[in-house]
């Protein structure tokens, strides 16, 4: 396939015009133009699958890229250069990135036809969706930081207009706003690193970092006293915690909830929160570099276990699902953590399918239950029960995704999940701080705690008596309908292991025609960045081909003779499944002894860790503390002093001094104006008196005085001409 | 007849006989002096009058002395018998009201110049015998009168008549209109005003 | 003993007297009283150096003039004293200061 501009760029102009099209003219065409933006998504689908053949089926070569670039702006002057070059980078993570991406999304736009149906913004809905997916898939196939960060911005306001999309609630408007202020933080951070990076390796395409890394341009650079490749390691990380709602930005994910569920579907469990760690394993070179994988990976761990502790005793069934994809988000970034680079992007991949499935489930439910007192749908866990025989497609499709979510063999989420947490375990073993052990063995409690509440969820749900009578029978059959259910089981169906891998470990012994076994987990590697030395960049519009690119294939991992590291990586990886597979039916069982054979009591354990359960309830206190003391005192208290400077100091010294420095302007001005200019003024009435004052003397109207004069005026020129 | 002896300015030589003449001088001058000093100090208008006819005919007497004979009798029928009389009739039309003396009156009108009145005659008297010692210091009015003026009694009305009618004709005729006219206007202006 | 000097010295006086009445006095009649001692004390000047610096009777001649016209104008100005007191009903000469009557 020949990788010219018009087989690639649709991808993003489609939904762009969708986007277009439907802001302006949508609310005048037939649906509101719901069709213009799945129609739109799917042509991407389409191309995106086109490019997935070409790239992981034809190539499938761990060396193979297609790097285009054009000249943003070049405002060089002298010998300070100042070029920013923007493009398409494809290689297999992209590709991997794109299909899923426009799969799922596709899925997603074809379920809001029906869950929106009949809201009064429709068309609204869809103007937004596919704005977002356009930025979403330029995002993926951008080759430079910037670009990346101008689309991760896009995403942002679009997930801001879309948690607020109910906007007669004004918690929707309040949590929109959170979520938007939350990942401002981060991107903050990341805004910095791009800046640093900028600044050092004069160019912020990924091509040009790595092999920058490779020929250590960062040796000795120093950034605010701290090592360069630190600070930007941690900056850029800054922007995967921010988007990612790693702890401790996590706190806006979980009001998210407040948007539609197709929104919450498709932003805040498939795409936008996994951009974040898409980020990380682009610049997973850096943060190598950079050394700060274990913080990585304590922060990833931190959020997955925080996380599925406050989902234990979650009643709405959109916040269990909220605090899970935290939970699976701070998986994927311990994964980067402990250097499982391919188990995460896989795990990324997985999570976004039976994530998004199970959001899509969750709307279903919620769209059937009506209550007809408040007129809305029912969330709450506590008003369901028994759905099972009322939905059963839906029930099927959210049954799939609960076992693939819970690590459970034969689905998705347990190659993935299984992958991480072995790597996990070989990180704990082989790591010098034998503290860190805490980080596998976290991960492993927390996947003990995923399948408990996710299954908590499942047999709340669908399973006993109904709890609520009146919204039970209200609730409809639920009857095939294409727009429903088809997104739902074709998910599900992508959750199956079998897709992935045809084994229990998912050591895969499916074989691609062309190059062999094992195609998913050989999807990407970890790049090495002295290959990036060499590589080329083709302008935009120029349809050939890089020459020179090698096509180094995948090689299976063959344990002839295996070196005491990769020893121990064996070891690691069968403990870690076999772990993983006994911890995952621990949870599911105490869950069915809770819920179903009420051996357990909820109730007691509730009562005895009261206090655990009221800071659970309370979600650790974050929002507690963001809101009242950092903003509430500090912020504030910082805000009350400036205005208390602003208004006593310089108010009162600076601009009303000016106005004692006026009046002393005015009064010198004024005393020069009343004494000088008016006696000035004056003169030529005092001259003009003085003449009046003399000659009015002297017009008397008397004779005798004018004779007097008269006389002396005579006897004067007489005497003066006589002597 | 008196002999006049040849006079020299510069000297001032006595002469052995006081003549008629100079004691007519001295008479005339002693009257008109009188009268002048008794004019500046008098209050009432009819004694001013009075005195003026007095120095009129001091004046007329100096005439003599001078040997204007015609002089001296035409200054005495036109002003003595003409002017003054008109003023004694215009003191009786105009009230006759009283003067204060000189002495008091103030000059408030010509304060900027003079102040009072006893200040203006302390000037004058000044002022005369400053003149005096000027003249003769600087010998204001010595001409050099050399020849002799030969001095003949005759009666100059005979003289006057010729130039009169001879030299100064136009003038003498110009006089007799501008007396016309004084007639005439005096006449008009002095006719009672029309209510 | 009588020359001409004595005689100016007399004019002098004369003058100054009429000067003195004219400036000083506050009535009408006064002033012309004054007015006449001027002229003749001018008159008394003609003669004087008609007499004594030249033989002929040119200065006699002019006070003859002086003398008409002096009576010319005494009686125009007693005419206009004598309005004046008709329509000031007084002689003071102060009340004569302005145009209008």
């Amino acid at each position: 396939m020949d990788y010219s501009f018009w087989n690639i760029a649709p991808i993003i102009l489609f939904p762009l015009g969708a986007f277009v099209i439907n802001a302006f003219v949508g609310c005048k065409l037939y649906r509101k133009g719901d069709f213009i933006s799945v129609g739109a998504i799917f042509a991407s689908f389409l191309y995106a699958l086109r490019i997935f053949k070409d790239v992981i089926v034809d190539q499938h070569s761990k060396d193979f890229y297609v790097h285009k670039v054009f000249t943003w702006f070049d405002l060089s002057v002298g010998d300070f250069p100042f070029k920013i070059d923007m493009g398409f980078y494809i290689d297999s993570m992209t590709a991997t990135m794109l299909l899923m991406v426009t799969g799922v999304a596709t899925l997603i736009h074809l379920f809001s036809t029906f869950y929106m149906a009949g809201d009064a913004k429709y068309g609204k809905f869809f103007v937004f969706l596919s704005l977002f997916t356009s930025a979403m898939l330029a995002l993926v196939l951008s080759d430079n930081l910037l670009s990346i960060f101008i689309f991760w911005e896009l995403m942002g306001f679009c997930s801001y207009s879309l948690i607020g999309f109910y906007v007669e609630k004004e918690a929707a408007g309040n949590a929109s706003i959170k979520a938007f202020m939350t990942t401002r933080v981060g991107d903050v951070l990341f805004l910095l690193g791009i800046l640093a990076i900028y600044n050092i390796v004069g160019s912020i395409s990924i091509v040009d970092i790595y092999s920058a890394l490779a020929m250590g341009s960062f040796e000795g650079q120093s950034v605010i006293g701290v090592s360069a490749l630190t600070f930007i390691a941690v900056c850029l990380f800054g922007g995967t915690i921010g988007k990612s709602a790693q702890f401790p930005l996590q706190v806006w994910l979980p009001d998210a909830m407040m948007g539609p569920t197709p929104c919450s579907a498709l932003i805040h469990a498939a795409t936008m929160v996994a951009a974040g760690v898409y980020l990380s394993l682009r610049m997973y070179p850096v943060m190598v570099a950079g050394g700060i994988t274990d913080f990585i990976a304590l922060i990833g761990v931190i959020t997955a276990f925080g996380a599925a502790t406050i989902a234990l005793i979650q009643t709405d069934i959109k916040a269990v699902l909220a605090f899970s994809t935290i939970s699976q988000l701070g998986y994927m970034v311990m994964g980067i953590g402990v250097g499982a680079y391919n188990p995460s992007f896989m795990h990324l991949i997985t999570h976004a399918v039976f994530k998004a499935c199970l959001f899509l489930a969750a709307g279903s439910v919620i769209h059937s239950l009506h209550d007809h007192h408040t007129h809305g749908h029912v969330q709450e866990m506590p008003r369901m029960g028994g759905l099972r025989k009322k939905m059963p497609y839906t029930f099927l499709a959210m049954l799939c995704c609960t076992l693939a979510i819970s690590g459970v063999p034969l689905f998705s989420g347990f190659v993935s999940k299984d992958r991480i947490l072995g790597d996990a375990l070989y990180f704990g073993m082989v790591h010098p701080h034998k503290w860190m052990m805490i980080v596998p063995v976290l991960g492993f409690i927390t996947a003990g705690l995923t399948a408990f509440y996710m299954f908590r969820m499942l047999f709340l749900t669908f399973f006993g008596a109904p709890r609520d009578e009146e919204v039970y029978n209200h609730c409809h059959k639920e009857h095939f309908s294409f727009t429903q259910n088809f997104p739902l089981l074709l998910l599900s169906l992508f959750t199956l292991g079998v897709v992935y891998s045809g084994s229990l470990t998912g050591l895969g012994k499916i074989n691609i025609p062309v190059v062999g076994k094992e195609w998913f987990s050989t999807l990407i590697t970890m790049p090495k960045v002295e290959d990036f030395t060499q590589r080329e960049k083709v302008k935009m519009m120029d349809s050939h081909l890089p020459e020179k690119f090698e096509t180094s294939h995948y090689h299976v991992h063959e344990a002839s003779e295996m070196t005491h590291e990769e020893h121990v990586l064996h070891k690691a990886h069968s403990i870690g499944a076999i772990t993983s597979i006994i911890i995952a039916f621990l949870g599911i069982f105490f869950a069915y002894l809770m819920y179903i054979s009420k051996g357990l009591n909820p109730a007691k354990w509730e009562s005895a860790f009261s206090c655990w359960n009221k800071a659970l309830k309370e979600r650790y206190y974050f929002d507690h503390f963001y809101e009242k003391i950092l903003i509430g005192k500090g912020l504030h208290g910082f805000n009350n002093a400036l205005a208390w400077f602003d208004l006593n100091v310089y108010d009162r010294y600076v601009i009303d001094g000016w106005e004692i420095i006026a009046k002393k302007i005015y009064l010198g001005l004024s005393w020069f104006d009343m004494k000088i200019v008016d006696a000035i003024v004056d003169l030529s009435g005092t001259i003009i008196r003085f003449f009046n004052v003399t000659l009015r003397t002297m017009q008397t109207g008397r004779i005798q005085f004018y004779f007097v004069v008269l006389f002396l005026a005579l006897s004067g020129y007489m005497l003066l001409t006589r002597i | 007849m008196l002999v006049v002896a040849i006079e020299k300015e510069r000297t001032f030589e006595k002469v052995a006989i006081v003549s008629f003449l100079t004691i007519l001088f001295i008479l005339s001058a002693l009257l008109m002096l009188v009268s002048c000093l008794a004019l500046l100090l008098t209050k009432n208008i009819m004694h001013a009058c009075t005195f003026l006819l007095a120095a009129l005919l001091g004046v007329a007497g100096l005439y003599l002395t001078l040997h204007a004979d015609t002089l001296a009798v035409t200054q005495v029928l036109v002003y003595v018998g003409g002017v003054v009389i008109l003023m004694l009739f215009a003191v009786v039309l105009t009230g006759g009201q009283d003067q204060e003396s000189i002495t008091k009156e103030k000059f408030p009108h010509l304060a900027p110049l003079f102040g009072s009145k006893s200040t203006f005659l302390k000037a004058f008297l000044v002022s005369m015998i400053f003149f005096v010692a000027a003249a003769s210091l600087l010998r204001l009015g010595e001409k050099e009168i050399v020849h002799v003026v030969a001095v003949n009694y005759a009666p100059t009305i005979q003289s006057l008549g010729q130039l009169l009618m001879t030299d100064y004709l136009f003038a003498f005729e110009l006089v007799s209109v501008l007396l016309l006219g004084a007639l005439i206007g005096a006449a008009l202006i002095a006719r009672p005003m029309k209510k | 003993m009588v020359s001409l000097s004595s005689f100016l010295f007399l004019s002098f006086v004369l003058f100054l007297t009429g000067l003195m009445l004219v400036l000083g006095r506050k009535s009408i009649i006064f002033v012309l009283i004054g007015l006449e001692l001027i002229l003749n004390a001018a008159a008394l000047n003609f003669v004087a150096y008609s007499r004594f610096v030249t033989e002929k009777l040119d200065g006699h001649l002019f006070a003859l003039f002086i003398i008409v016209i002096a009576a010319a104008e005494a009686a125009v100005a007693l005419a206009l004293a004598i309005r004046f007191y008709q329509l000031k009903e007084t002689t003071h000469l102060d009340e004569l200061s302005e145009l209008k009557h």
